[in-house]
């Protein structure tokens, strides 16, 4: 370092201390860039999640986690925003768990581009399945999430999570098809995770059921939305040609 | 950095006055205050906008130079604060002690047997008291924790005087929870390795000498886990409101000085310092360089910037 001159030393120790950027897309050529977690956020957050179902998403599941790590409860300050780092953790190592699912999916669906819809519903499902041990606390975690500070990264862990479950499912849109699967699966997960907080039955039997039914609607929708605009294009063509007959010029 | 175009006339002033009135801070007159040049063998540091040794022996070196500041103002030191931030270092000094949060325990199985032991804290450069009674009443009241302890640390006397006389009017006034300590933060000899829960500095580190030196002591004395925390002035991000502070700072703070406490030559000392300490980013860096690991991008901005929080915590070396 004594080779930079002064003036350029402090700009350049913070820039190689700047995480690597984060990518908004998958690779094959390049390494995943690090999770938005440091080595030590891991290492207490990771600690912290087996007591979630006893303590629920709060401080002192945070202070247990360090406790457990072999940091102090003061280390909680390397958390200022408390109880979301154990949520935003809880919602960034599910997502990373899903890739251990496609092994098994593709052996029974098929190889990539096969079976996509299929792997999708039993990777959405396999995500919900990861709630299992924390679903009696998650309502806390949603209140947590729709805090306003919060919630610029919740809606980007939702949006990653469902472009994480088309990717592993073998997708390769390059088209506006892309947004909108990714925009309808958003929305069937989070209505099915809410339906789940609330779901008795044995095996999460329901929630399966309402999982199922959402695909549905969806395909329907899908066939409903393009038969509604081939109406409306006919009869404003119909309207217009009318119209014109009586002379009015258009 | 358009402000220093602008403060050059305020800044060729102050270097007319320091020539024809050398500050007077120590008791006996500086009659040398023209051979203030260090020589070239012995290191120097900034005294505001002053080139000074750092040595302490020296009868113009920092530490006497800073300790004369202090002695001067130790008595109105919260008015000085007053004038300098509009009163808002109340509002800055409270953020401070909620966000870290101080005596939180977890419940184990042993907390049902035995009361949980408390936060071991160290205000360094505390010595007129604000931040350690409200850590203290913050752990006492709000986190239920009355074992948590504070130690005071001034390398001033008359700071530390004026702390211990502040304590008579508290709750703690006699109590084992709060212990006074006269010495240098470069040097925390009375302090074991790995011992304090909580470090905190405010509006003290722009005063050391080697503030390296002082970051790697922090570093010695907390125990893995334990937390840095550091509130002091620091720079303004709006560059339009930066104009108006860095004006309202040179031009009328010395002068309140000079009028209110009749001592325009330390509120002058105080508002160069600020100037001269480093700003967010390059003190978050200091910071790692000790070895700490910095929460998020490592500080939080008071009031647009004037003020800053910058924390850290000692990692835990994993065998």
């Amino acid at each position: 370092s004594s080779l930079i001159p002064p003036q350029h030393r402090n700009t350049m120790a913070s820039k190689r201390l700047l995480p690597l950027s984060r990518r908004a897309y998958h690779s094959y050529t390049h390494p995943q860039p690090p999770g938005p977690f440091t080595a030590v956020e891991s290492s207490i957050l990771s600690a912290a999640i087996p007591h979630i179902p006893t303590h629920g998403f709060t401080h002192t599941t945070l202070s247990l986690g360090a406790k457990d790590a072999g940091y102090v409860d003061a280390s909680t300050n390397l958390f200022p925003k408390g109880a979301f780092s154990v949520v935003h953790y809880h919602l960034w190592s599910q997502r990373e768990a899903l890739k251990k699912h496609v092994p098994r999916l593709v052996g029974e669906f098929g190889e990539a581009g096969k079976g996509t819809g299929r792997k999708v519903m039993a990777l959405t499902w396999e995500r919900l399945r990861g709630n299992e041990k924390v679903v009696h606390r998650w309502q806390e975690a949603l209140a947590i999430m729709a805090q306003p500070s919060n919630i610029p990264t919740s809606i980007s862990e939702l949006s990653s999570l469902a472009d994480e479950i088309w990717f592993q499912a073998g997708d390769t849109s390059v088209d506006t098809s892309w947004y909108t699967k990714r925009a309808t699966l958003s929305t069937i997960y989070a209505a099915s995770e809410l339906y789940m907080t609330t779901d008795r039955s044995e095996g999460w039997r329901d929630t399966s059921a309402f999982l199922e039914r959402r695909f549905e609607d969806n395909m329907r929708l899908g066939g409903v939305v393009g038969s509604v605009g081939q109406w409306v294009g006919f009869t404003a063509r119909a309207g217009v040609n009318v119209l014109r007959s009586k002379g009015v010029r258009i | 950095m358009n402000s220093r175009s602008a403060l050059r006339p305020l800044l060729r002033a102050t270097r007319f006055q320091c020539l024809n009135s050398p500050r007077h801070f120590t008791q006996n007159s500086v009659a040398h205050a023209e051979s203030s040049q260090p020589t070239n063998h012995e290191r120097t540091t900034h005294f505001g906008f002053e080139t000074v040794a750092e040595a302490e022996k020296e009868a113009r070196g920092k530490p006497v130079l800073v300790a004369g500041v202090f002695s001067n103002v130790a008595e109105n030191y919260d008015t000085m604060n007053d004038f300098m931030s509009l009163g808002i270092h109340r509002l800055w000094k409270d953020h401070f002690v909620r966000s870290i949060n101080p005596g939180t325990s977890t419940p184990s199985s042993s907390s049902q047997t035995s009361p949980s032991p408390g936060w071991t804290m160290l205000d360094v450069a505390g010595g007129t008291g604000d931040i350690a009674f409200r850590l203290l009443d913050h752990a006492t009241n709000i986190n239920a924790s009355p074992s948590s302890t504070i130690t005071i640390s001034d390398i001033n006397p008359s700071m530390l005087a004026e702390g211990r006389k502040r304590s008579l009017t508290t709750v703690y006034a006699h109590s084992s929870r709060l212990s006074f300590l006269l010495a240098n933060s470069e040097h925390l000899e009375s302090v074991s390795d790995n011992s304090i829960d909580l470090y905190t500095v405010a509006f003290g580190i722009r005063n050391f000498t080697d503030q390296p030196k002082a970051l790697r002591e922090a570093y010695r004395v907390l125990k893995p886990g334990g937390v840095f925390a550091c509130l002091e002035f620091s720079g303004v991000t709006n560059s339009l409101f930066d104009a108006v502070y860095k004006r309202w700072s040179f031009g009328a703070i010395p002068l309140i000085g000079q009028l209110v406490a009749g001592d325009r030559a330390s509120y002058q000392y105080l508002v160069e310092s600020i100037e001269k300490h480093p700003k967010q980013e390059e003190f978050r860096d200091m910071i790692r360089e000790a070895g700490f690991e910095v929460p998020g991008k490592g500080w939080e901005d008071l009031t647009g910037g004037i003020a800053a929080i910058h924390k850290g915590i000692k990692p835990v070396v994993k065998s």
